[in-house]
């Protein structure tokens, strides 16, 4: 559309790794829009913008959503963690750390989100097997198709490999 | 675009009426995608999140009742859908991935009504009853007239899908859904969901519809009837097979062709029904 | 994507020429057909609402006819947009007349069309079916038209 659209904000209150934001923003906007350009927290990431590649996955009160189809008003009444919510300072999360000790990272653009699922599932899940890691991480897409080391990552967490 | 956050259901119902263009929006999944994609457009958006009395899933001694605003991932690790209730419970675990189960919920699965989903078969296999709300009051929709075309269905302006409703089933049913999808999450290319009771080795009920196979969820007596007072032997299930794939008008699109789909039920059906013969529960 | 369908009227191929090639009266027979405009003798322009659940559409679209063979054959090209240029819309379409008897004439339509944009994004099996949908509203209302009460009316007026 040519002509510009009068947007009308409307006031909202978003809790995002611990801090309170409050925002005027205009209702059709998604999470991962606010997020990356309102808050600056780009790891979550654009993709398909259609809820499939998992690129944009953030965890709302612990578990996984996609970013890209939740509207930042329906995000209203949860406690939001990013990536950047995940370490404590500049110690990385095990998860992060352990991403790293595989050498799990190819082009890094879905590890942001590759990390979340998997920070998810080891909480629902201490210790899950292969089948379950990648049925966990299934609806994150890797087109560096690096996932085999994503898999040794999550599992060099898990009870079995430390004995 | 304005976004209510109604808190109650009888606040949602009066903004329905309200408003001449409101949306009700559930877990979004699917409508903030479709807005994403410039397929729609929308002026006044009510987000159901806050209505507490949507939510959760309860159970009498006759049936359990879904809130329209549970979501996936609540039901697929429901301890309470079990018997024939297992049809529900693993569709519901079979769809898309973990990130999708937590955001959507079956409320708006069905009033989304896309033919490829795998509520609407499985809650047509399951006998459910869907439970509606107006300013004029409630009622009850049976799941047979829910779905009238593809993305439609029999719920009017100002309307509010409330509850599902899921009879229990006759003693010892047992109930699972399959589907075929070209990568794990995807949506199906044909899904089947059964509900079967055996008296020893003889099929003594079965109620069966198929998913991603029309316009709506398929449902066929005849291929029903094939099956009951069958072993669940091959020609048995060749011939209910054939009666669901005669009725069956599948799209042909980038997830199969028509012919690969008609090929796909009689292999879908064989293996749902050789799961629930083999006394397998329903797993997700 | 591609749509051929066929249909049978009660009535004379010459008379069913006259209707089908007359935009003034397909118009009306058309599902979802808002205004249709004569151009020139070969050439007008629709706009044509359609419903696909959530999806609510308006195309506009300029058709011209290539090639006309009274009273059997007649092919055209369409061009056009739909909501606000999101997507563009083209077909090439042929329109055949075969007289079965005296009184029958059967009417087959095929029509390749392609979309691109924003309704590209969705599924074109489902878009085929409601095609076809559309087609079967299409040829009832046209046989009511050409056979009945309708068809009495618009000559009445014309």
């Amino acid at each position: 559309m040519s002509e510009m659209d009068v947007i009308e904000k409307q006031p909202v209150t978003l809790r995002v790794n611990g801090n309170v934001h409050e925002l005027e923003i205009a209702p059709a906007r998604t999470l991962l829009d606010v997020l990356r350009s309102e808050l600056r927290l780009t790891g979550a990431k654009r993709s398909c913008n259609q809820g499939v590649c998992g690129a944009c996955s953030v965890l709302r009160d612990g578990k996984p959503v996609r970013a890209c189809i939740s509207l930042a008003f329906a995000a209203e009444d949860s406690e939001i963690t990013t990536i950047e919510g995940l370490a404590d300072g500049n110690r990385l999360s095990r998860v992060q750390q352990a991403f790293v000790d595989a050498g799990a990272v190819q082009c890094g653009f879905c590890m942001p989100a590759m990390v979340i699922a998997a920070t998810a599932l080891l909480n629902e899940n201490p210790n899950p097997g292969v089948e379950e890691i990648r049925h966990g991480l299934g609806g994150n897409i890797c087109r560096c198709s690096g996932y085999v080391k994503v898999v040794d990552a999550i599992l060099s967490l898990t009870e079995g490999s430390k004995s | 675009m304005r976004y209510l956050a109604p808190g109650s259901l009888k606040e949602a119902l009066d903004i329905l009426r309200r408003e001449d263009d409101a949306r009700c929006i559930a877990g979004g999944a699917t409508l903030v995608a479709m807005m994403n994609a410039d397929l729609v457009a929308v002026d006044v958006l009510v987000g159901l999140g806050r209505i507490a009395e949507l939510s959760g899933i309860t159970e009498t001694d006759d049936e359990v009742r879904i809130g329209a605003m549970t979501r996936h991932a609540e039901i697929a690790a429901s301890p309470v859908l079990t018997g024939a209730l297992g049809v529900v419970r693993s569709a519901a675990g079979q769809i898309a991935h973990p990130a999708v189960r937590n955001m959507g919920t079956i409320g708006g699965s069905i009033c989304h009504a896309d033919p490829a989903a795998d509520f609407p078969a499985a809650l047509l296999a399951a006998d459910a009853t869907i439970e509606a709300a107006s300013a004029e009051g409630t009622r009850q929709i049976p799941i047979g007239e829910f779905f009238e075309d593809y993305f439609e269905t029999a719920l009017r302006e100002g309307e509010i899908v409330t509850a599902i409703r899921l009879p229990r089933g006759p003693a010892g049913a047992r109930g699972h859904h399959v589907k075929f999808s070209r990568v794990d999450g995807d949506y199906a290319t044909v899904s089947v969901s059964a509900v079967l009771v055996m008296a020893g080795a003889t099929c003594s009920y079965a109620r069966i519809a198929l998913g991603s196979s029309g316009p709506v969820p398929i449902r066929v007596t005849a291929a029903e009837e094939a099956l009951v007072g069958s072993p669940l032997d091959q020609a048995a299930i060749a011939e209910a097979a054939r009666l669901l794939a005669e009725a069956a008008d599948p799209v042909d699109d980038v997830r199969g062709t028509t012919e690969y789909r008609l090929m796909l039920i009689p292999r879908l059906l064989a293996r749902a029904l050789n799961t629930l013969k083999d006394g397998e529960t329903a797993s997700v | 994507m591609k749509i051929e369908e066929s249909f049978t009227v009660q009535a004379p191929i010459d008379r069913v020429w006259e209707f089908i090639t007359d935009p003034e009266q397909v118009g009306p027979c058309l599902p979802g057909c808002e205004e249709i405009e004569v151009l020139g003798p070969t050439t007008y322009k629709a706009r044509i609402k359609v419903a696909l659940g959530p999806i609510k559409t308006t195309f506009k679209v300029d058709v011209e006819v290539t090639e006309e063979r009274p009273p059997e054959f007649a092919a055209s090209v369409t061009r056009g947009e739909e909501g606000g240029k999101a997507s563009r819309v083209s077909a090439d379409s042929t329109l055949a007349l075969k007289a079965l008897d005296e009184s029958q004439t059967e009417v087959t339509y095929a029509s390749d069309v392609s979309v691109v944009g924003r309704l590209g994004k969705f599924g074109l099996g489902i878009m085929k079916k409601k095609a076809k949908s559309m087609g079967e509203e299409f040829a009832a209302k046209f046989r009511v038209r050409v056979e009945g009460d309708g068809a009495r009316a618009a000559e009445a007026s014309a």
